[in-house]
């Protein structure tokens, strides 16, 4: 990761090209991804939006190495991910990217202070102290640190994940709809906690949501539809990523209704 | 749609989706059954082989005449009987109705093999007798060469002939003891086989027989009858009434036939099923648990499922129905298929036996109704008894759990069960306690043992927590976080853990018990050895089995005519009744007896026994009131009576006996004459090595008896000990395979259930082989909390019995844990923990991380 902090910034932390992801063989193919490029620059906080079925888990896990694309390639850095075998794949999730999901993000065996640092003891190594005694100030958890994650409500919970998935200092952490159980509030803080950790710590983030206020935390909003890249949207507003998403539901009830994608 | 169709669907829809939940509850049924069915179908074909073996060996045979008491020693169920005169076969052959009287004289004869070795002697008894010339009376049947003529030729049976490795022609030795030179002319079958099991038989001429195998001509053991043909059995034996001398008595072909197959089915076949019963009954024990487990955990998996047919109007019993209903299903196949099971593996040992050397009789395997319908019940009922409890659980599912997240049971153990089972355990401790010191009986220190079992399976989910705590310490040291995250999970479920760790408990506590308790008898053996042999080598017959035909009695004094020895004391055994009681007298010359062993204090003099002469040991003399000049009657088989004085009283009885006589004294009542164990004493300054060998040389002719130190002495008589725990080390496996596939089970639900935590964690990182680790180190620890439970409760419940038998019987008892073969006991067991971790560990590597965290 030092690479891509001294390196060329405008290099993506993240990025796959010409990605595409098909479920499914003849009758019951659905072409999840269909042919995407997209470059998820270091230093920023992307967000991906679109309907339901248009791709954007899909997108996620791909780049990020939880799936594999059908075609096409993914990268983080410089190293493509395709040509890593599972090990290299765990290996390379473990050290240099962060996950953030929508539930269950902790392991209820072990307590805070474990699940932050889980990626770190799986590797074997202590990580650096200083940043993740920071770390747990930055999200507030010092009080908590001996509670197990049954203990917390869902919005500590969601704070512990984002301190795990940091802690390690990876070139990217992927958070998949990090507020989708939360309240309003509890989810606010920990879009807070993502953006700053972008803006404030110099970390990137890609997060895939389809809730416009969730994105407007975002530097820039890639639309997603029917696998394809519709859109880029930077500095958005929650009102300006909700008028074009109503862009999509007018295409949608014009077109052909948007495929389901099974997961 | 009725509502019992409607539970019926349910079940079998459920059961059809979760096949594989089933397949170890299936299994576990399924061997405990098999086991169960085989040991049934065996016995019973065993018996009915042997039914009509001695049906067919003895169908000529109209009645039998012979001596009407026996003398009945404790241990020995069949008693000595005496012998009848052979003239009295004339007598009887000249009453109307007889076609043919014969005298059957018996002994034991061994044969020496063709590499110089007794062949036998380790178990069934080796017999020898006359040739009985009318075909129809003898048992035996000709099959190669041909009859005796003269004296020395013998005819033996053909599997005695095949272990010896002798063929028609070859010369050999059969010690009677008294080495005789005989010469095999003619090969033997009984019934149709071989032989009958693995007894050897040598027949010989009626004058050998009657030189060799008696004291004094003119005795036989019986006489067989053959009636003219429109006399019934019956009828033979009224006619015979008048002929017969006081204290004989005749019994029909039919009653001795009956008495035989009665003597191997209780001594042989009894012993042999029950003991195969009581290992099939550990089994279904440990299959107990894993059923009972797995059912736990699909109803607790199932919570959602539940509550939402409750919600939907299902009534609790109609649950409850639902979940018993799958077991039943489970059930009835799995007992089904283990009785095919069964009849599998009695067929296998009845081709297997003949391999190894045991003649299983041939024949149809003999399928009766009870030895299918008993193991069919009993693992109906093991099932269903197994998952009662979580069906009724399942029917106290709350409607609301629907809404709640799936929630495995992690309640810990209860304050209720903790003071339940220390209460047991002291209770337990305590009858135990009192069975070993204040009022030793085997007994009472049992039922203790029988509770403290139970104790120990309450209080199981009680220690799990702590123990699979301080178990699992030095794996998160040594594994790091794959250590640390297994013995998180171990601890997730303490009454899962303990159920799961419980199976594998009892197996490997019935494994230590054995263990420390064959420890002790050789231990005991040992010691008895040491206290009591004062000699330098012992020349001895096998001390496990009948023990061939003895040594002779003349060879004590040829080795003490060797330079090397200063002396040699046989000792020879023979029975009679002590003031109306059966036992066993010792013969020997008793004042060279104090030379060749240590007899403790003795009190009076051992010198001057003379003819009417007796020594008692302390215990025996205490017990009935006997001191040095009280008198005693003794009976003899031969029906003589005569008054014996007490005349020394010494303390240690084990290797002498409780009762000494003089050879003069029992040479009038003696029967075939033999030494069980020569007590060897060197010169001084003899090499201990040149005098064993200059025994040896002198033994030599004497069919080659095994000449023997203290150490080989003591070594050897625990010999059968090893033996009998190979024996039950081979039974338990099944028991602990059964446990195992419970953990495998266990794992294999766990991993399921966890799915999305696992998902989670390759997501974060963690390898395939970090994973895998995880769930066998689980494994491994689940099995060693079992193990080391087993051990202890093994242990304890070994010191128990051997205690309480120390405490309870005449003759000391000695205690002792083997450390080796109990270390040996821990690493099978945890070895066995990895290896039933193995397959859950695959699968769980296996799985789709993708699938794992999908949200939903």
């Amino acid at each position: 990761m030092t690479a891509t902090d001294t390196t060329l910034r405008t290099a993506g932390a993240a990025r796959v090209v010409d990605a595409v992801k098909v479920y499914g063989r003849g009758d019951t193919e659905v072409r999840a991804l269909d042919g995407v490029s997209v470059d998820f620059p270091a230093g920023r906080f992307t967000a991906i939006m679109g309907p339901s079925g248009s791709g954007k888990s899909t997108l996620m896990h791909c780049a990020a190495g939880l799936d594999t694309l059908t075609e096409g390639a993914a990268f983080i850095g410089d190293t493509e991910l395709g040509t890593l075998d599972d090990r290299r794949l765990t290996v390379l999730r473990r050290d240099r990217i962060g996950f953030v999901f929508q539930a269950f993000n902790l392991l209820p065996t072990l307590n805070v202070a474990e699940n932050i640092t889980l990626p770190l003891d799986l590797a074997g190594t202590r990580g650096d102290p200083e940043w993740i005694e920071a770390l747990i100030d930055v999200v507030g958890l010092r009080d908590r640190l001996h509670h197990r994650p049954s203990e917390l409500s869902g919005g500590q919970q969601q704070r512990v994940a984002v301190a795990r998935a940091f802690a390690g200092r990876p070139d990217v952490v992927f958070a998949d709809e990090p507020t989708g159980n939360l309240d309003s509030r509890s989810g606010e803080e920990v879009l807070g906690l993502l953006g700053r950790a972008v803006r404030d710590m110099d970390r990137t983030v890609v997060m895939v949501t389809h809730d416009p206020v969730a994105a407007a935390h975002a530097d820039e909003v890639v639309f997603l539809a029917d696998g394809r890249l519709v859109d880029r949207m930077s500095a958005p507003t929650a009102d300006k990523v909700l008028d074009r998403m109503k862009a999509f539901d007018l295409a949608a009830s014009d077109g052909p209704a948007p495929q389901e994608v099974p997961r | 749609m009725s509502a019992a169709s409607a539970t019926a669907r349910i079940s079998l829809s459920s059961l059809r989706a979760h096949k594989r939940r089933f397949a170890g509850t299936f299994t576990a049924v399924f061997l405990g059954v098999a086991f169960l069915a085989g040991t049934l179908v065996m016995g019973d074909t065993l018996r009915a082989s042997f039914d009509s073996m001695f049906g067919n060996a003895s169908s000529g045979t109209d009645s039998v005449v012979r001596s009407a008491d026996t003398i009945t020693t404790p241990g020995d169920s069949q008693g000595v009987r005496q012998p009848v005169a052979t003239d009295l076969a004339e007598r009887i052959s000249r009453v109307p109705g007889v076609a043919a009287a014969e005298p059957d004289i018996q002994g034991s004869g061994q044969l020496i093999g063709s590499d110089g070795k007794p062949v036998g002697g380790q178990g069934p008894p080796t017999l020898a007798g006359n040739w009985i010339d009318d075909p129809e009376l003898n048992p035996y049947r000709l099959s190669d060469g041909r009859l005796p003529a003269k004296s020395g030729e013998v005819v033996v049976n053909r599997g005695a002939a095949k272990a010896a490795g002798l063929g028609i022609g070859d010369s050999t030795v059969l010690r009677t003891p008294e080495p005789v030179r005989i010469t095999v002319v003619g090969l033997a079958t009984f019934g149709g086989e071989d032989g009958m099991a693995q007894v050897t038989f040598t027949g010989m001429t009626r004058a050998d027989a009657e030189k060799y195998l008696t004291p004094e001509p003119g005795q036989a053991a019986s006489i067989q009858v053959r009636a003219e043909s429109g006399t019934s059995q019956r009828e033979l034996v009224d006619a015979l009434g008048p002929v017969l001398p006081k204290g004989t008595e005749a019994i029909t072909g039919q009653e001795s036939a009956e008495e035989n197959t009665e003597m191997i089915s209780g001594q042989f076949l009894g012993i042999f099923t029950t003991f195969l019963l009581v290992f099939s009954g550990i089994a279904l024990l440990v299959a107990t648990f894993s059923i009972h487990n797995t059912f736990a955990i699909v109803v607790a998996q199932r919570t959602r499922e539940n509550a939402l047919l409750r919600a939907l109007g299902a009534a609790r019993g109609q649950v409850v129905a639902a979940t018993l209903a799958e077991a039943t299903v489970v059930a009835v196949a799995a007992s089904a298929a283990g009785l095919a099971g069964g009849i599998g593996i009695a067929a296998g040992l009845q081709a297997l036996f003949p391999a190894i050397g045991f003649p299983f009789p041939e024949g149809d395997l003999v399928i009766s109704g009870l030895s299918m319908a008993l193991p069919l019940v009993v693992g109906i009922l093991v099932c269903l008894g197994s998952a009662l409890l979580p069906a009724l659980r399942a029917g106290r599912t709350a409607p609301l759990a629907a809404l709640r997240e799936s929630a495995v049971d992690q309640s810990g153990a209860s304050r209720g069960r903790a003071v339940a089972g220390a209460v047991l355990a002291a209770v337990a401790l305590g009858v135990t306690l009192t069975g070993v010191v204040a009022v030793p009986s085997v007994w009472l220190a049992g039922a203790g043992a029988v509770l403290a079992l139970i104790a120990f399976v309450i209080l199981g989910p009680v220690a799990s927590s702590r123990a699979v705590r301080v178990l699992g310490a030095p794996l998160a040291r040594l594994r790091g976080t794959t250590g640390r995250l297994a013995g998180r999970n171990a601890l997730r479920s303490p009454k899962r853990t303990a159920a799961t760790a419980g199976a594998l408990m009892i197996g490997v506590a019935v494994v230590s018990l054995f263990t420390v308790f064959g420890a002790s008898l050789k231990a005991t053996m040992d010691q008895t050895v040491a206290r009591s042999f004062a000699g330098d080598v012992a020349v001895s017959v096998p001390a496990f089995g009948a023990g061939g035909s003895g040594l002779s009695p003349e060879l004590a004094g040829v080795i003490t005519e060797r330079p090397e020895v200063a002396g040699a004391v046989g000792l020879g055994r023979g029975v009679a009744e002590v003031d109306g009681a059966g036992r066993e007298l010792t013969v020997t010359d008793p004042q060279a007896l104090a030379e060749g062993l240590d007899l403790g204090a003795v009190d009076g003099s051992l010198g001057g026994l003379g003819t009417d002469g007796i020594a008692v040991s302390s215990a025996e003399a205490d017990k009935r009131g006997l001191e040095p000049g009280s008198r005693t009657r003794l009976a003899f088989t031969d029906g003589e009576r005569e008054s014996f004085t007490v005349r020394a009283v010494y303390e240690q009885s084990e290797l002498a006996g409780d009762y000494l006589v003089t050879r003069e004294a029992w040479a009038p009542h003696r029967a075939q004459d033999a030494d069980n164990l020569i007590a060897v004493t060197f010169a001084d300054g003899v090499d201990p090595a040149d005098g064993k060998a200059a025994v040896e040389k002198a033994a030599a002719p004497y069919g080659n008896p095994d000449v023997q130190t203290r150490d080989e002495y003591a070594q050897s008589s625990a010999g059968g000990i090893d033996m009998m725990l190979t024996l039950v080390y081979a039974l338990l496996a099944l028991a602990v395979l059964i446990a195992l596939l419970g953990i495998a089970n266990t794992l294999t639900l766990a991993v399921h259930e966890r799915t999305r935590e696992l998902g989670l964690l390759r997501a974060v990182g963690q390898t395939r082989g970090q994973l895998r680790g995880m769930v066998r180190w689980e494994s491994v620890l689940v099995a060693a909390f079992g193990t080391v439970g087993g051990l202890a409760l093994g242990a304890f419940l070994g010191w128990v019995l051997v205690a309480a038998a120390d405490g309870a019987g005449d003759s000391a008892f000695a205690f002792a844990l083997p450390p080796a073969r109990l270390a040996i006991v821990a690493l099978v067991g945890l070895a066995a923990g990895a290896l039933a971790g193995w397959r859950p560990a695959r699968r769980a590597g296996r799985l789709d991380v993708l699938r794992a965290i999908a949200t939903e």
